[in-house]
This record gives structure tokens, sequence and C-alpha cells, in this order.
């Protein structure tokens, strides 16, 4: 039997899609059975990053009002044959699903997987009280800003009383230059305040906006610190330790340093 | 869709199979002024005319022909309750999804048309193909 992880963050536009889908895509990649479930029904992004748009013909609303199994609304992903997609609906709004079907739906599939990542949406109302409703496990997606972590804090605190203790953290798009000048966050800053275990540190890249836009994962690319991050992650997740990468950006300027002995 | 109804020769569209032209006449059409975004969804028991785009993520949904006279980037569904006969017109047809009574389509991988001249999509042989459209009854077949 699988495990049901959901990714949410409180805080819009951190990364939740975009880590779903590059999380989903590394565990398949490694072997697993994955299926990714968007609930953010009206909103959905899942689908568009994942480039499956094209082929959703049913939706979670159809699953959970009855209208048609959960196995006939799942998309085979194009790259991996190990990869599901469960597609939210787009036509309707968050209070075409409760959290019963949620947990109901949830119990249902993890049966056939190894993992089934939840893409939750923003807010605290009722799209997450759906997204969280069948989950084992949480991952919270945070950025190195104020506000981003602020909202984290609020979303675990709401994940404890729900009874998902012990959420893990991602932090992402995090960019060294900047905490070295003390302009952003650092990641110990962050672990302060939000006292749960770090799971993972995605650093900012282009790469990301360029694969998301052509509806690739960024996971897959050999080439990609961000891909690297997420690659570390899904190992973590599957049980391995992996110690954390070292996100000292090695710029032309620090290897010059480093030569001439200045560092 | 002009037919000249006193004529012997009555110009048959395309979307009604072999019934009479005076058939499409009684069936219902709305025109819909408005670009259709993203979550909208408009679903009609007959033809459906739109002055303005249907974009991605939006749907439209008609038991007759759908006509768009802008780009179609969403998902439509022509003939939804199983009229085989049933066309999807469009300025520019770049459809998400393209479904045409129990037939499914979608534009294959990594393949992107930009077809700038008006297009028709239809059931031909039981297949679903896209021509460009061309006025004249004898080239609507």
């Amino acid at each position: 039997m699988g495990e049901v992880i959901v990714v949410t963050s409180g805080k819009g536009g951190v990364g939740k899609t975009t880590t779903s889908a590059n999380l989903g895509a590394g565990l398949a990649s490694a072997g697993s059975r994955v299926c990714l479930i968007d609930a953010d029904i009206g909103l959905r992004n899942l689908d568009v990053v994942m480039g499956l748009e094209n082929r959703i013909v049913y939706d979670l609303v159809d699953v959970t009002s009855g209208n048609c199994s959960f196995r006939k609304a799942l998309i085979k992903d194009k790259r991996f044959d190990n990869l599901f997609l469960m597609p939210a609906a787009q036509t309707k709004d968050k209070t075409a699903v409760n959290p019963a079907q949620m947990e109901a739906l949830c119990s249902e599939i993890k049966d056939d997987f190894d993992y089934v990542l939840i893409d939750c949406p923003a807010g605290i109302e009722q799209g997450f009280r759906n997204a969280i409703a069948g989950a084992d496990q949480a991952v919270v997606v945070t950025t190195p800003e104020v506000s981003a972590v602020r909202d984290a804090d609020r979303i675990i605190g709401l994940l404890e009383k729900e009874d998902l203790r012990e959420p893990k953290l991602i932090v992402n798009r995090m960019r060294h230059q900047m905490v070295k000048h003390g302009d952003m966050m650092s990641i110990d800053d962050i672990i302060e305040i939000l006292a749960i275990d770090l799971l993972g540190v995605v650093p900012e890249d282009e790469l990301v906006v360029v694969s998301t836009n052509r509806g690739e994962m960024v996971v897959l690319n050999n080439n990609s610190k961000s891909g690297q991050a997420y690659r570390n992650i899904v190992r973590r997740i599957r049980g391995e330790d992996v110690p954390m990468m070292n996100l000292e950006d090695s710029g032309l300027f620090d290897k010059i340093r480093r030569i001439i002995g200045l560092k | 869709m002009v037919a000249d109804w006193a004529g012997d020769n009555l110009v048959r569209l395309p979307g009604r199979g072999g019934r009479e032209p005076e058939d499409m006449a009684d069936d219902n059409t709305i025109m819909v002024q408005r670009t259709l975004r993203s979550g909208q969804s408009l679903q009609f028991e007959g033809n459906v005319v739109i002055l303005g785009d249907v974009n991605p993520g939006a749907e439209v949904v008609a038991t007759g022909n759908v006509v768009v006279m802008g780009s179609l980037r969403g998902v439509v569904h022509a003939g939804a309750e199983g009229d085989s006969s049933a066309a999807v017109y469009a300025f520019r047809l770049q459809p998400t999804q393209l479904r045409i009574a129990n037939r499914i389509t979608r534009a294959p991988d990594g393949e992107q048309s930009f077809s700038t001249t008006p297009e028709v999509a239809r059931i031909r042989d039981g297949m679903v193909v896209i021509e460009s459209f061309q006025t004249g009854p004898e080239r609507q077949g």
C-alpha cells in the first residue's frame, strides 16, 4: 500500500505545482509507481506543467461524483509508464468536492501506487481541507521570503491540528548569493522559525521556467542544479540518506579566489 | 449560413447529415458575443456560434455544430449527443482537444499547426479530419 503525500504551502506562487510535478517524475524515474492528484479545482495547472492538458477527458470531480471510476480518469504520462495524473476539473470550484470524498478516493487509489502526491491549492479554505483529507504525510513548500514563511508556519499549525504531524520542509527558489549578502533569509533562519525537518533546498533556476513552459520536468535534466536538488529530495523520500547539496555558488570569482588562496 | 429557401438547389450544410436543409431552420442556434476564458463552459442543445475566442481551459459542448469566429484553443465537442455529422469551424483551429460525437482527438505531441486560414473539422470515413474551409456547396461535401 502506498503513501499519500500532500504538497502544500499556504501562499500561492511558491512552487507547489512545480514541486509536485518534479517529485512525481523523479519518483517515477527512480522506479516507483506514482499517482499525482491535482486538487486545485477551478485553477488546475499540474496538467499544463506536465504537458498532459490535451489528454484530459474525465477529471477529479467526475470521479468523486461517481461519473466514472478513478482508473478511467487517470492519465498516463508520456515519459513514464508508471506515472499517472488525476486532473482537477477546471469548470467547477472547490465546493464540488468534500473532504470525505477525497479521503475515500485516496484510500482507494493508494492500493495501486507506491506514492500518491496531492498538489494542494493555495489558501486555507475548503480546497486545502480537501487536499489534506486523505494524506498520510505532508510536504510544506516555502520560499525564503518573510510572507511565504509566515504562511508556511500557519499551514504547519493547521496540518498538526489535522493530525498530519511532522511535515517536511522544502525551501524553493533559494539564491545563495543573496543570502551571502544578507539580502535573503538563510535556511537556518527559516528552520529556526518553522522548526520542522528539512527535506531539501531547491536553488533558483531559470531552467525551471523553461521546462515548465514546455511541459517538461527539470528533474529529468541532468545538467541543472535544481534538477539535482529535486533528485536528492526524491532519494530522501525513498528513504535514502542523502547529504544536503552544497549550494555555494562556485562561480568564476570563487574559483579564482580559491586558486589564489583567498578562501 | 444563409440558405435560399425558395431555390431548388439548397445548400446542404454539414452537421445534419442527410436531413433536409429545412430541418436546420428548426434547430436552435445561439450566438455568443464574447471570448470564453479558462474555466468557462458553454453547453447548448443545438448549434453554437462564438464571436470571439475560446481560450485554453474553456470548453464548448454543443449537440450540433460549433463555429468560432476567432481562435479556438480550448476543448470543443460538437455533436455531443452522438451526431457524427456535426462539424467544428474556426478562423484559427488550434484546440487543446477536439471531440465530434464519440470521437476524441488531439494534436500529436510536439506538433503545432499554425494555420492562419479558417478550417473545419468533421468526421470522414470514421476519422476526424481537418480541412481548410472553402465556401461553396460543392466543396462542402
